[in-house]
């Protein structure tokens, strides 16, 4: 039985080595500022950001089966919110971005929820409600471009606040490029770690069950169309989270934040880095977008064509991921160490 | 009068684009449980073999001729080269094709540029219908988009290979055992709907900019109406183009087109709610 036939219930051999990875990770990032300039910071600070997109991604579409190309979209809602809204909050003092940022979750959420509790309590599974999400995905960046009253159309909206708190007389305000890091990191960490733990017992259990053969999990007794629902919406508000971050933290939103092509490579993304993994699609944000830079500082045109090919590439030759293969060398190495 | 009646023309005009357009991709996801993410390209494809035809001096007859061949043999080495290893993993295609799609933008972009090519029609000037002019070329596309499915159609219903695709999407395994070759079956029925593809690529082209992206904007389209009318069934194709073009020409009249998007997918969203397998499913 090769690992891309095998049901998504038994797939948790690897767990201990992707914990370390997991851990390895942080360490290296948490510790980056020791090294790094402002620029580098900031640098991998927003790769941070979209790494959070992925994670959100793969607990959908690793975790629970259900591939979205219309995760984009929810990182746009996120984004333009912040850019909309949090200037309007402006009365709230450090709270702004708060107020944007609560926003965004909000809207993505009820969007989500409006359009997940048609489709999947209708019965649209697997490549049909695929279809949709690009839907989703091509309407979002109509309205983003299209809208431009309130969007700023093509030019995009400048002023998003910077992120801050105000709680009774305290309050804070983020500017300087280490705190800015250590906040994007400690809401990544905060993610993964939620996950993992969420995931870990009977409920992602369940939502494995149901990945595998979702007839069965409901003979079980479980609701699977409200199971799906729950992580299609949470996975949304997540993305949307990124989108709130991504805005506040460069206060400048435009519509390639909502762009198909930004869908995609989200998807690039979580597949490279191994879906179902959580970490796998952090890293594998990390690695591509190193990648991406290379290549368009070749040639900034031929990086599109660079990911049709690995669509094609992937699908045939390394259908669970790039960082898996990887993965999964150096434990061979690690036993035949040991076994000798 | 004069309204109602460029009214319902535009509405037509919009059905029949939607109806060719998504013909192929209804045959071919009924037929495999395939998504072909590539089939706007096809479209992109027929069009700029208008453009290619005409500035080497031909006319637009001659394209109307060629366009399907060419998107039925790169369809036929589609199917054959990369998406008959995929039926059994639905969601690998998607990304698949979708890749696919990328690198036919790409390429067509880095050769021809991403400026409009130039296109036309056979002919100019409009005629008169109950008073009100209407521009003769939407009127032949039109006709060439109902004679299309009307000849689809027929091959279904009154031909063998009609008949065997028809038994190949009710039960490829039964098919089988009856002595129906389903892989052949596949790569015609996904050849032809790529031809098709094709054939509307350039009926619209003299409407529309000629450019490299453009076949994402029938994509989504085409999905809609599959959504909505039904995998796999040609009435279905055919209602969801009725309902999806004359929904959003009647709403392109009373609200920003933005808007009008967004109210067509919502719609699409909540039909599938009570009809999961669309209007009219096969």
């Amino acid at each position: 039985m090769t690992a891309s036939t095998l049901p998504a219930v038994r797939r948790r051999a690897g767990e201990w080595g992707w914990i370390g990875l997991a851990f390895a990770f942080l360490a290296l990032l948490a510790c980056w500022p020791l090294w790094s300039d402002d620029y580098g910071l900031s640098v991998v600070r927003d790769i941070l950001v979209f790494g959070l997109l992925a994670l959100s991604l793969d607990y959908l579409w690793g975790k629970a089966g259900v591939l979205s190309f219309g995760h984009a979209a929810f990182f746009g809602i996120g984004a333009y919110s912040m850019a909309i809204f949090g200037p309007l909050a402006a009365g709230a003092g450090a709270n702004a971005a708060t107020v944007g940022l609560l926003a965004g979750l909000a809207i993505a959420a009820a969007v989500a929820g409006l359009i997940g509790y048609f489709l999947l309590f209708g019965g649209v599974r697997g490549p049909y409600f695929t279809i949709v999400t690009l839907a989703v995905s091509l309407v979002a960046q109509h309205i983003a471009i299209g809208w431009s009253e309130v969007t700023g159309g093509d030019a995009g909206l400048i002023g998003a606040p910077p992120p801050g708190l105000e709680i009774g007389g305290f309050s804070v305000l983020l500017f300087d490029a280490a705190s800015l890091y250590y906040l994007v990191l400690v809401i990544v960490t905060a993610v993964l770690l939620g996950l993992w733990v969420a995931l870990r017992g009977r409920y992602g259990r369940a939502l494995a069950a149901i990945q595998d053969n979702e007839l069965r999990a409901q003979t079980l007794g479980y609701n699977t169309s409200a199971y799906l629902l729950l992580v299609f919406v949470i996975s949304s508000a997540l993305a949307a989270l990124a989108g709130g971050l991504y805005a506040s933290l460069s206060s400048y939103v435009a519509p390639d934040l909502v762009g198909l092509f930004l869908s995609t490579e989200v998807i690039v993304w979580v597949a490279v880095g191994g879906r179902g993994t959580l970490v796998g699609p952090v890293i594998g944000a990390f690695l591509v977008i190193r990648l991406q830079q290379e290549v368009s500082s070749i040639d900034f045109k031929i990086w599109p064509l660079f990911v049709g090919l690995f669509f094609v590439a992937m699908v045939f030759l390394f259908p669970r991921g790039l960082l898996p293969l990887l993965v999964q060398a150096v434990r061979r190495l690690l036993r035949s160490e040991v076994s000798r | 009068m004069q309204d109602v009646v460029s009214l319902v023309l535009n509405a037509l005009t919009l059905i029949s684009i939607l109806m060719i357009v998504a013909l192929g991709l209804a045959i071919v996801f009924g037929l495999m449980n395939i998504i072909n993410m590539a089939h706007g390209e096809f479209v992109t494809l027929g069009a700029f073999t208008l453009s290619l035809v005409q500035s080497l001096g031909g006319s637009y007859w001659m394209a109307l001729v060629i366009a399907p061949l060419v998107g039925a043999t790169l369809g036929a080495i589609l199917e054959r080269g990369l998406i008959r290893f995929l039926y059994a993993r639905p969601l690998a295609a998607i990304l698949a094709t979708w890749g696919v799609s990328l690198i036919v933008q790409q390429v067509l972009q880095l050769t021809f540029g991403a400026a409009p090519i130039a296109a036309s029609g056979p002919f100019e000037g409009s005629v008169k219908i109950l008073g009100a002019s209407y521009p003769a070329y939407r009127l032949l596309l039109i006709a060439l988009a109902f004679a299309t499915v009307a000849f689809v159609i027929w091959v279904m219903k009154r031909t063998r290979f009609g008949l065997d695709l028809r038994a190949v999407i009710q039960s490829r395994e039964i098919a089988q055992t009856l002595g129906i070759d389903a892989g052949r079956i596949a790569t015609l029925a996904f050849a032809g709907g790529t031809a098709i593809a094709a054939l509307a690529g350039v009926l619209v082209a003299p409407l529309t900019k000629v450019i490299a992206l453009m076949g994402a904007n029938y994509l989504a389209p085409s999905f809609f109406v599959v959504i909505v009318g039904g995998a796999g069934s040609l009435p279905g194709v055919i209602a969801g183009s009725t309902v999806v073009g004359g929904l959003e020409t009647v709403l392109n009249y009373q609200v920003p087109v933005t808007l009008s998007q967004a109210l067509v997918l919502i719609t699409a969203v909540i039909i599938v709610r009570f009809r999961p397998r669309g209007l009219i499913p096969a």
